[in-house]
């Protein structure tokens, strides 16, 4: 393991939290989407734990990590000692790892232009925040959708940052920078979320169609969403991964766990649960 | 994954048992852990003492508090009651079937024989 600093945390909520550690060595080089292994002294041991890195590969001041503290029906041990650190605070980090990274070719060696739509449930999303920041760095010109789902607003952890990356898009024009960024809601009945007027229920109905036979997706987009023109990259607890697979297994997408044989799929997906 | 599938009682009834368990008791819902109220029972005579909106915060309190009180399960055990004493009401739940109960009753009374008899109410139901 290497050493490092925990430079910053802000809490969100009492169990949401932003947390940056800066290595001793400066930030390792890493695949947006990927996660790191994070240590520190429990009696007299070290625990470790992965974490997906929400900041971009082109940041070397510090890695972030936007992380819940789960406890129920135990509380997570690092999460615990996390949300008990301070800014100063020494930690250990492992290089990072993970297969959740964006495809730049297809299976035939050519370039891949497919949309790029993340959907994130909870702190799912900060692969994505990861994917958004590299791709807006690297003057990516895919089309990228970004799409969180939460239970509650004040769990919309990078609502600022990706609302000013659409709206930069808005601006500069889709030519140079295409991205948009849409939430959900899956508990709207409830009094913290009663100002929320945006897309209500679970994230993955995001992609269930309409009367008209649209899916908000497709609508937002403007065209159909066909296994040709789009990747989907999912991260979150299994029910959101299966929940979003009942959609896309009807349009006969398939998964890089179960690619054609022709090396071929259009989803990629990570669980946490 | 299979889900424990936990008998619902009927509500409604549940709610005038309660209601009419004590005459110092003003008021008797059920909210599920997404404030969604079941079923709620008030006496007839009383003007309630929230707006719509402040019932809708004061249950959003409720549930927050409940929430959390639940992460130290692991070594506290469950919940079994919560009181609180305003000037003017006095308010306990207690987690039921997991659901959670709200009561109110009126002030500076005691509220222990009130808690009993309650809770014989929701032993009863238990059966």
């Amino acid at each position: 393991m290497e050493n490092g600093t925990i430079t910053y945390t802000q809490l969100l909520r009492e169990d949401l939290g932003i947390f940056r550690v800066t290595p001793d060595d400066g930030v390792p080089d890493f695949k947006a989407g990927q996660f790191l292994t994070l240590g520190l002294p429990l009696e007299s041991k070290i625990v470790n734990r992965a974490y997906s890195i929400a900041s971009s590969p082109e940041n070397k001041e510090y890695v972030e990590f936007v992380i819940r503290w789960v406890r129920k029906p135990l509380p997570g041990r690092l999460t615990s000692l996390l949300f008990n650190a301070k800014e100063g605070d020494k930690i250990s980090w492992a290089k990072p790892a993970g297969n959740l990274t964006i495809n730049d070719t297809l299976p035939n060696g050519e370039k891949d232009t497919r949309r790029i739509v993340c959907i994130g449930g909870g702190t799912g999303l900060a692969p994505f925040v990861s994917f958004a920041q590299h791709l807006h760095d690297t003057n990516d010109k895919r089309e990228i959708v970004i799409l969180h789902g939460a239970s509650y607003v004040d769990e919309l952890s990078y609502k600022q940052l990706l609302t000013d990356l659409e709206n930069e898009s808005i601006s500069k024009g889709k030519d140079k920078w295409n991205f948009k960024y849409r939430a959900a809601i899956s508990r709207p009945q409830e009094w913290t979320n009663r100002a929320w007027h945006g897309h209500k229920g679970r994230i993955e109905q995001f992609l269930r169609s309409n009367d008209s036979g649209k899916s908000p997706l497709e609508e937002l987009v403007g065209e159909k969403i066909t296994k040709d023109n789009t990747i989907f990259y999912v991260c979150g607890w299994q029910g959101t991964i299966d929940g979003v697979m009942d959609y896309l297994k009807a349009k006969n997408f398939v998964t890089e766990k179960n690619k054609r044989e022709d090396g071929s799929y259009e989803v990629k997906f990570e669980s946490y649960g | 994954m299979a889900e424990e599938i936990v008998q619902q009682p009927n509500y409604e009834q549940l709610c005038l048992d309660i209601l009419n368990s004590d005459k110092n008791i003003r008021f008797a819902g059920f909210v599920n852990d997404k404030s969604k109220i079941l079923h709620s029972v008030q006496r007839n005579d009383l003007d309630s003492l929230l707006t719509e909106n402040e019932i809708g915060m004061s249950i959003h309190y409720t549930l927050e508090r409940w929430r959390k009180a639940q992460n130290f399960t692991f070594r506290l055990g469950k919940e079994r009651l919560t009181l609180t004493e305003y000037d003017n009401v006095t308010l306990f739940t207690i987690p039921f079937k997991g659901k959670l109960l709200l009561v109110s009753t009126e002030p500076r009374i005691h509220y222990d024989p009130i808690i009993q008899k309650v809770n014989s109410v929701l032993t009863d139901w238990a059966k």
